[in-house]
């Protein structure tokens, strides 16, 4: 438990702070167990052959960040690593794990920023709208992540793995999310288990630096995006490197140009 | 899909310290990941069929067979695309890229981003075929690592591994429990999926995203039973004293003996020689021409 002279802690600790508290280290536990066990099976229906599988797990670390906040992002980080354990695990899984982590970590962090006091489960437009967002934010950092570490490890290109991410990611978010957070969100709250309830002493940062946060988070995901297909597509050579660098598999440009967003990406979520 | 792979056989590869296989499943990545050329590859692959072979651990290799053909063919139709470097064998012609362009507009630091105008083709080459053959095996051969390492480790090894390489005690124990917890949900699942069928529920009706939603009734029942055992298993470890900063002690312990030494001391060696073919470019797939 956490002692009284610790409380106070900002939100940039949440993930630290987590661990202090048995009961997120339960729900993270129950968090990646859920996520693996419905991994696992989809393991044999692949999406992309040798690239990725379908996916319909990756519904799942929506709905737990939204509900049990850092254990959540550290659930949905174990648990994609439980379930690389059944389908090859690599060094690029590395970058799988805080991909993982980062999807588990903006949805409820985002929504923090644009939610407003509004429920997840609301179903005004504006709600929908501000849902769409935060699941577009986490799945576009997390598919930066995975492709630009797959990439610089020269395992597979970022456009290939890019894109089939963001897709798969949203498909479930989209699809089957919002219909288990409808069904869990408001017994989760009845029940006094979501994060806000287990751990009161987080504090929040000002509203305005939340904002910044959002802005660089939003820009910097899109740049590496962009960028990274750009890049490992062949389809835009810049000029300002050296000709020598610019030939397949496109590791130097992608570590050169594609990472500096992706820093840019975490410092806004740090503010945020 | 099997949830477990851990085969039982006591041979010398079951009982080594859980740091060395861990330490093992980093060695088998490093020296993979420096070497391109299949063949540079072939001698690594030799060394998990012999262990394979040791530890009886073929069984799971047949049940994945099917994935590592897809892993290899696939990874390798990938880079013959993505990797077009060298003299052309043949050209395969795909389609003809229309020109794109934006502009950034920031005064003096305006840009135009320009693409496309071209015709886009397929160049195979002797190197691409070379590289995208041997990203296949290479992935191919990450799959056997991690085959090889669930066949002969537990799971309670493989935590007590993670301990000793300084992953803080209540991250371990979270990846314990979770891989406890796993068969436990499948089976709920299964379950649920039985009695909603036996109701004449059918999950076979409509498209393949159709299909995955009908589960959302089977995923809402067993979320809502993993919470239900999550305050009291919160309790529980509290009763047992979770809560306190300093490390528990385990009925479980490893002593380091010869047969360990040895094999970190064929690890290390391994790793070496993977890192020297890479530096001597032995390990690469020649000069592109």
């Amino acid at each position: 438990m956490i002692a009284e002279s610790e409380t106070g802690f900002e939100s940039t600790s949440e993930l630290r702070l987590m661990w202090r508290n048995t009961r997120m280290v339960v729900l993270c536990a129950i968090s990646a167990a859920l996520y693996a066990a419905v991994l696992v099976p989809f393991k044999v229906v692949p999406l992309i052959p040798g690239v990725t599988e379908l996916r319909p797990a990756n519904a799942i670390p929506i709905v737990c960040s939204f509900l049990f906040g850092p254990a959540a992002a550290w659930g949905s980080a174990i648990g994609n690593m439980i379930g690389d354990f059944f389908g090859g695990v690599s060094p690029g899984d590395i970058f799988g794990f805080f991909a993982n982590l980062v999807y588990g970590w903006i949805p409820y962090k985002v929504w923090q920023v644009i939610g407003r006091g509004e429920s997840p489960v609301a179903r005004t437009p504006s709600a929908i709208l501000k849902y769409v967002i935060a699941c577009l934010a986490a799945s576009v950092l997390c598919a930066d992540l995975v492709g630009w570490g797959d990439n610089l490890l020269v395992i597979r290109p970022f456009a290939m793995l890019g894109n089939v991410i963001i897709f798969n990611n949203m498909a479930s978010a989209l699809l089957l999310a919002p219909f288990i957070l409808a069904a869990v969100y408001p017994r989760v709250k009845k029940g006094r288990m979501l994060y806000e309830d287990m751990m009161p002493e987080v504090k929040r940062r000002p509203m305005a630096i939340r904002i910044v946060g959002f802005s660089m988070l939003i820009a910097g995901e899109t740049g590496a995006w962009l960028f990274g297909n750009l890049l490992s597509a062949g389809l835009w050579m810049p000029t300002f490197l050296p000709a020598a660098m610019m030939v397949a598999p496109y590791d130097k440009p992608i570590a050169i140009i594609v990472s500096p967003f992706i820093l840019l990406a975490f410092a806004g979520l740090f503010l945020m | 899909m099997p949830i477990y792979l851990y085969i039982d056989r006591g041979t010398f590869v079951h009982r080594l310290h859980p740091t060395v296989k861990v330490f093992a499943l980093f060695v088998m990545f490093w020296s993979v990941y420096w070497v391109d050329n299949p063949v540079a590859l072939l001698p690594v692959g030799l060394v998990m069929l012999w262990i394979a072979q040791l530890t009886g651990s073929w069984p799971n290799f047949y049940r994945l067979r099917w994935l590592f053909a897809i892993l290899i063919f696939t990874t390798s139709m990938m880079w013959l695309v993505f990797y077009q470097l060298g003299e052309p064998l043949f050209t395969i012609s795909l389609f003809y890229m229309n020109p794109h362009s934006f502009s950034v507009p920031l005064g003096r630091f305006s840009h135009t981003f320009r693409w496309g105008g071209h015709p886009v083709a397929v160049n195979v080459t002797w190197q691409s075929i070379k590289f995208g053959f041997g990203r296949g095996i290479k992935l191919a051969e990450l799959l056997a690592t991690s085959v090889l390492f669930l066949s002969t480790t537990k799971i309670e090894e493989f935590t007590y591994g993670l301990q000793r390489m300084r992953v803080p005690y209540r991250v371990g124990f979270a990846i314990s429990l979770a891989f406890r917890l796993v068969p436990l949900f499948i089976d709920s699942a299964v379950t649920i999926v039985d009695a909603q069928r036996l109701r004449g529920y059918d999950f076979n009706q409509g498209g393949p995203f159709e299909r995955i939603r009908r589960y959302v009734p089977v995923v809402i029942p067993v979320f809502m039973g993993a919470l239900r055992k999550a305050n009291n298993m919160a309790m529980a470890l509290e009763a047992r004293g979770f809560g306190y900063t300093h490390e528990p002690t385990t009925f479980i312990e490893y002593p380091v003996g010869s047969a360990d030494i040895a094999a970190f001391a064929a690890l290390i060696a391994l790793g070496a020689i993977y890192f020297l073919l890479y530096y001597t470019g032995v390990g690469g797939i020649g000069p592109v021409k």
